[in-house]
């Protein structure tokens, strides 16, 4: 195997782990992984966008291909940066203009095409079967039910009228239809998430055998060790100048025990 | 015995989470996965394409949600390359480039694939929708080079493609925005072209109104639907594996949210005191909230 994948799958397995480690409590261990993270991250976006979009889309068009106006664009972007220049950093509001100008023009029509109206056009479908389909099947039913959905939310968040009578019980037929979408929508999260702890953990048991020098096991034993030590280091030498995110240890003591 | 379980520890549920997403990683038990009719009419327009035809693959996404959508990616593309369809990589995420050309090239690979004559992966393109209506005017200069640097109208494999309305299906795996419905509102509404989607279980549920209006006409949802189309193509991979552990987390979870609310139900009064007493204690949402 060569080097730099053994070097990966060890840093790999370890930032992990220092990750994780926050489910015991918050850490020194998860606090370097997770600044860590955040200036890989920037760092890598840097790279990427000098290569694709300063060579790649600007100075290669610009130099090799003689493509002038794109200067134009090069230019508007320089504007913005003028931000960090009190006197002159109104001259970012041209810059902010054009991006906010370009972009409403271009996404307003767009937007009220896709996600209004054809959506609308979605939800009156017919609710009786056409010629030759049965006259309410399951796709009926579901065309009734999207447009009892619609109805009922929207007059649940129709507030110009008090919710009394009919009003009242289409707006609670709303609410049901909307912790329905909420439930679905937090199942759907749970699944998101556990996929992820499912992908680490496959990574960790790949990590973790002969091939990759117990990678995994090795740095738990590790990091494990090193809460141990950290834990035991907090506890003895309480200070004044603790840092306050370790109070809830401390505080932990003034509870009885269940 | 109910308030002492309202009142757990949270790390005990971290360990019981733990265990089910373990034991069935380290020892499958392959529960039945069903296939999903949107997860079907992907696949099914892939069959339906004639070998030689263009497949767009856009992977919206980056390595933090490479679990779910990275097993789609191999799927796709495996199959895509077994129909000899020419398949176009790129990406609207600039931290998913790496990935997405690792993927695509390694795959590509397996099948025997020349770069630049049955694939090519066009890299990132700055400008995020923008780079979606330019590639509708003119993909070459949207992308004036892929991302081994050569010209892209000179690649055999774009012979005849142009723009976006040259394309014959466009698959955008997205982990948010720019992603599939930003292809839809601003590429196939207007170039005509067809679009599938594949998604992280968190946007899927946004996106069924789509399906169901048929802005898309089919839809890869979650690790679960990545397993489906594992299936459906005849490779086992990682989203297979991954869903017994799935199914064992949610089991947990379930039944943990059951057993919360019943007992939450049988004593009220112990619960709203414990739960406040709770907060401060290690493990308690309060300290896990920091």
């Amino acid at each position: 195997m060569a080097a730099s994948v053994l070097i990966g799958a060890w840093v790999a397995a370890g930032l992990t782990l220092c990750m994780f480690s926050f489910l015991y409590k918050d850490n020194p261990f998860f606090r370097f992984g997770e600044h860590l993270y955040v200036g890989i991250s920037m760092g890598y976006t840097i790279v990427r966008i000098y290569y694709d979009v300063m060579v790649k889309s600007l100075y290669t068009p610009v130099i090799q291909e003689g493509n002038m106006w794109l200067l134009v664009a090069a230019f508007l972007g320089l504007l913005v940066l003028t931000r960090f220049i009190p006197k002159v950093s109104w001259l970012s509001r041209i810059s902010f203009a054009v991006i906010v100008g370009f972009g409403s023009g271009v996404a307003i029509p767009r937007i009220i095409s896709s996600n209004i109206l054809q959506q609308v056009q979605g939800t009156l479908k017919p609710i009786l079967g056409n010629a030759g389909q049965s006259l309410f099947g399951m796709a009926q039913f579901n065309a009734l039910l999207i447009l009892i959905g619609v109805v009922t939310v929207l007059i649940y968040f129709f507030f110009s009228i008090e919710h009394k009578g009919p009003i009242q019980v289409a707006a609670r037929i709303g609410i049901y239809f909307l912790m329905i979408n909420f439930g679905a929508g937090f199942g759907y999260t749970v699944m998101a998430r556990m996929s992820l702890l499912i992908g680490r953990f496959d990574d960790l048991i790949l990590f973790g055998s002969r091939d990759y020098g117990y990678a995994s096991v090795v740095l738990l034993g590790m990091i494990a060790f090193g809460l141990f030590m950290w834990e035991r280091r907090s506890s003895v030498s309480p200070g004044p100048d603790q840092d306050p995110r370790n109070a809830d240890s401390n505080a932990r003591n003034e509870y009885p025990p269940q | 015995m109910a308030g002492k379980l309202l009142r757990m520890d949270r790390r005990v549920i971290f360990v019981l989470i733990a265990l089910a997403t373990l034991i069935p990683l380290l020892r499958p038990i392959g529960l039945p996965i069903r296939i999903s009719p949107e997860v079907k009419q992907v696949y099914d327009y892939i069959e339906s394409l004639p070998p030689g035809s263009v497949f767009l693959l856009s992977l919206d996404f980056d390595p933090a949600s490479k679990p779910e959508l990275y097993p789609m990616a191999v799927a796709l593309l495996n199959h895509a390359f077994k129909r000899d369809l020419r398949v176009i990589g790129m990406t609207l995420w600039v931290t998913g480039t790496g990935m997405a050309e690792k993927v695509v090239s390694g795959i590509a690979s397996e099948h025997g694939k020349r770069r630049g004559v049955d694939y090519t992966f066009l890299g990132y393109s700055p400008g995020g929708t923008n780079v979606i209506i330019n590639m509708g005017q003119d993909l070459a200069a949207a992308f004036p080079t892929d991302h081994y640097g050569e010209r892209t109208a000179d690649l055999p494999v774009m012979r005849g493609v142009t723009s976006l309305r040259q394309v014959n299906y466009v698959v955008s795996l997205a982990a948010g925005t720019p992603g599939v419905e930003s292809w839809y509102v601003y590429g196939k509404e207007k170039y005509g072209f067809e679009l599938g989607g594949g998604v992280t279980a968190v946007i899927a549920p946004g996106l069924y109104p789509f399906l169901d209006t048929g802005q898309i006409n089919g839809l890869i949802g979650g690790l679960r639907g990545a397993a489906e189309y594992e299936i459906l193509v005849g490779l086992k991979g990682k989203a297979v594996a991954g869903m017994d552990a799935q199914s064992a987390t949610h089991f947990i979870i379930i039944g943990l949210i059951l057993l919360c609310n019943l007992f939450y139900f049988l004593t009220p009064r112990v619960g709203s005191r414990s739960v406040g007493r709770a907060q401060n204690r290690p493990g308690s949402p309060r300290e896990a909230g920091r």
